[in-house]
């Protein structure tokens, strides 16, 4: 059933190690707790007979499509081999639950209009795993005048284009006016951001870069937009203690070209986690006693986007500015982060202070395996 | 005791809330002509506290270009200066905040000779405070903000524009309107203030949210006197 | 000014709240989120890989 390229997939060629990044430690960290306790927890992705039927799509197939989705983040571009075989493992894993695409073709067999089916294809397909008989299906629902008509949420569209882009079919509208009209093209007034707008917001740049690969695909007013505002939304969800947004935000950082990396915000991430390396979606973690069921819910997708965002970070390792600053470039352990970025600050002045944060590279480019995802 | 000091607290703040109102109210170019004393229902130790508590901004319609304030308000000022001076364990915004006064006293009121001298007040952390830490200072200043006080003070938060926008974001995430107002008031006075930062919108929003709040109308009303940013 | 008879004792107190006013602590942080679209999520709205997770009351769910 599975198409010749999914080896492609199986085997990506290895990202160059490149520069160590100088908070490597904490970052391997998070990555190798996570790993560890989504291998323990895998059973609770398994999906149930009923997935394309009666199942409640949110709590199945959602989890397993987060699953695939950052898991082949991790598989590609983390530097380490073994960060990167146990990822594929898990990609592997969610590809088999699919039954090697099938589940792709019964659920647009059964829900033609709807997106998610091409959406978590997409995933699959970027990665060279692909499935003949729901690629019929999809080729002839997306060809529909039914398929352009608009969607509600800007955001989901963008979904939506980028899945189009990963499996090859024509673009449905164009993704620069659709990403104009969203959350963060319209780089509203950063105060007023509440949390759904929020998590469009990151998910706007989640499918702008293809999830971290090609960061380069934001316009640079809205990477401008991103980098000035990012440290206070951090640091107020922080407060709030909503892990998961968190660490979405630090992804969102960590793939932005020249965005500061924060280790503070980092380390209260880190301090977040239970003793099994789970991070909580808010608050603490769940009692060591709960049961799988519980802790999964209450775990999965905040513990998958830590180790997205510990292996963006991880692999775009922070150069200093210049040979000045470079003093600068140790992590810090103040309560709070964020550099006084836009301070003129030419003779160093206020390098004692809360100002030492890393840089990104400058060079936006990830060391992509494939150029792109169409085939 | 308790309940006394529970009392004493209130009506330090009842008063605190009214004169700042009359400041507003004078600085939106409503209630006439401007005179603190005229605002103080008495001259007893709580209203000193009170001019005290308000700083520079008890002065802040003068800086408009009104005649300055008379013999009655010098008093005021001079015994609020003299009940409340900055003790050796004062932190450094009162030691700021005295000095204010004493700064918009010799700019708004009449020549009137001798006073106090401004004292020294620390100025590291306008370069090591990180930048939610450096707002709520920042802000708890914002009587500064007036033209031509505390130069340096201004120089170096307007070096630090940036994070005091992002401790802007901050506050009103935190609906901490008073702390917005202030960081707000500060920001409206730098030309370089990010764009995306939607300051004018911004100091709207946050005075209608304050729900009336008199302090936050007052730096809302000095952003827009002074520097032509906020509410219109 | 009949009041300046009591002013030591008022005034140290006094001086006391005017530091606390002056060097105020910040207040705790009120984070409140719309309550539209809180609860039921709609099929429609099932946001796959995308913005929330459904967040039912799950942590007081036991």
């Amino acid at each position: 059933m599975t198409a010749g390229p999914a080896a492609q997939g199986a085997a990506p060629p290895s990202p160059p190690p490149g520069a160590a990044h100088p908070d490597a430690e904490l970052l391997d960290d998070i990555v190798a707790g996570a790993l560890r306790w989504l291998e323990a927890i895998r059973p609770c992705f398994r999906l149930p007979p009923d997935a394309a039927t009666d199942a409640d799509p949110n709590t199945t197939l959602k989890p397993l499509g987060e699953l695939a989705e950052l898991a082949h983040v991790m598989q590609t571009l983390h530097p380490l081999p073994q960060v990167r075989a146990a990822a594929a493992e898990l990609f592997a894993f969610a590809w088999k639950e699919t039954r090697g695409g099938e589940l792709f073709a019964e659920l647009v067999r059964g829900e033609p209009v709807a997106t998610y089916p091409v959406e978590l294809y997409g995933v699959f397909a970027r990665a060279g795993l692909r499935n003949p008989a729901a690629e019929e299906l999809i080729a002839a629902t997306t060809s529909l005048v039914r398929w352009r008509v608009a969607r509600e949420d800007h955001t989901r569209t963008l979904g939506v284009l980028n899945a189009e882009r990963r499996i090859g079919l024509p673009e449905h509208t164009g993704f620069d006016r659709v990403l104009a009209l969203t959350g963060l093209g319209l780089r509203p007034e950063p105060w007023a951001l509440d949390l759904k707008a929020a998590y469009g917001l990151t998910h706007d740049v989640f499918h702008t870069a293809d999830w971290g690969r090609s960061p380069g695909r934001l316009p640079a007013p809205l990477a401008d937009y991103l980098r000035l505002w990012l440290p206070a939304w951090t640091e107020t969800w922080t407060e709030e203690r909503l892990w998961d947004l968190v660490g979405e935000f630090l992804a969102v950082t960590a793939l932005l070209p020249g965005a500061p990396y924060d280790p503070a915000a980092w380390r209260r991430l880190a301090a977040a986690r239970g003793a099994d390396g789970a991070l909580p979606e808010r608050g603490d973690p769940p009692p060591g006693d709960a049961p799988d069921g519980e802790r999964f819910t209450a775990c999965y997708h905040s513990t998958l986007v830590a180790a997205f965002a510990a292996t963006l970070a991880r692999s775009r390792p922070p150069q200093p500015q210049s040979p000045a600053q470079s003093d600068r470039a140790a992590p810090r352990t103040t309560a709070h982060g964020g550099r006084p970025a836009g301070s003129p600050d030419p003779g160093g002045a206020a390098a004692e202070g809360p100002g030492n944060t890393l840089r990104g590279p400058a060079d936006p480019r990830l060391p992509l395996p494939e150029s792109e995802a169409t085939p | 005791m308790l309940a006394e000091q529970a009392q004493e607290n209130s009506s330090l703040s009842t008063v605190v809330a009214d004169v700042a109102n009359g400041v507003a109210l004078a600085l939106d170019g409503e209630g006439g002509s401007y005179a603190l004393s005229a605002l103080l229902a008495q001259d007893d130790a709580v209203a000193l506290a009170a001019v005290r508590v308000l700083g520079a901004d008890v002065l802040a319609p003068y800086a408009l270009g009104a005649p300055p304030g008379g013999g009655p308000d010098e008093q005021v000022v001079r015994k609020a200066l003299a009940a409340y001076p900055p003790g050796a364990d004062a932190s450094e915004v009162s030691v700021w905040s005295y000095r204010g006064l004493v700064e918009a006293s010799r700019a708004f009121l009449p020549a009137g000779g001798d006073w106090p001298d401004t004292p020294q007040a620390g100025a590291a952390w306008l370069q090591t405070d990180p930048w939610p830490r450096l707002t709520h200072r920042a802000s708890q200043l914002a009587a500064l903000a007036l033209p031509g006080l505390a130069p340096a003070l201004a120089a170096g938060l307007a070096a630090r524009t940036e994070d005091l926008a992002r401790g802007f974001v901050r506050a009103v995430r935190r609906r901490d309107w008073l702390q917005a107002a202030g960081a707000g008031r500060w920001l409206a006075r730098v030309p370089d203030v990010p764009q995306s930062l939607g300051l004018d919108a911004g100091l709207v929003y946050v005075r209608r949210m304050s729900g009336g709040d008199p302090r936050v109308a007052l730096h809302a009303a000095a952003a827009r006197r002074f520097h032509l940013r906020g509410p219109r | 000014m009949a009041s300046e008879l009591t002013a030591p004792v008022e005034t140290a107190a006094l001086a006391a709240e005017v530091e606390g006013l002056l060097d105020s602590a910040e207040p705790e942080g009120i984070y409140r989120d719309t309550r539209e679209c809180g609860g039921g999520l709609l099929l429609a709205a099932l946001l796959l890989i995308s913005p929330p997770t459904p967040r039912a009351p799950k942590t007081d769910a036991r």
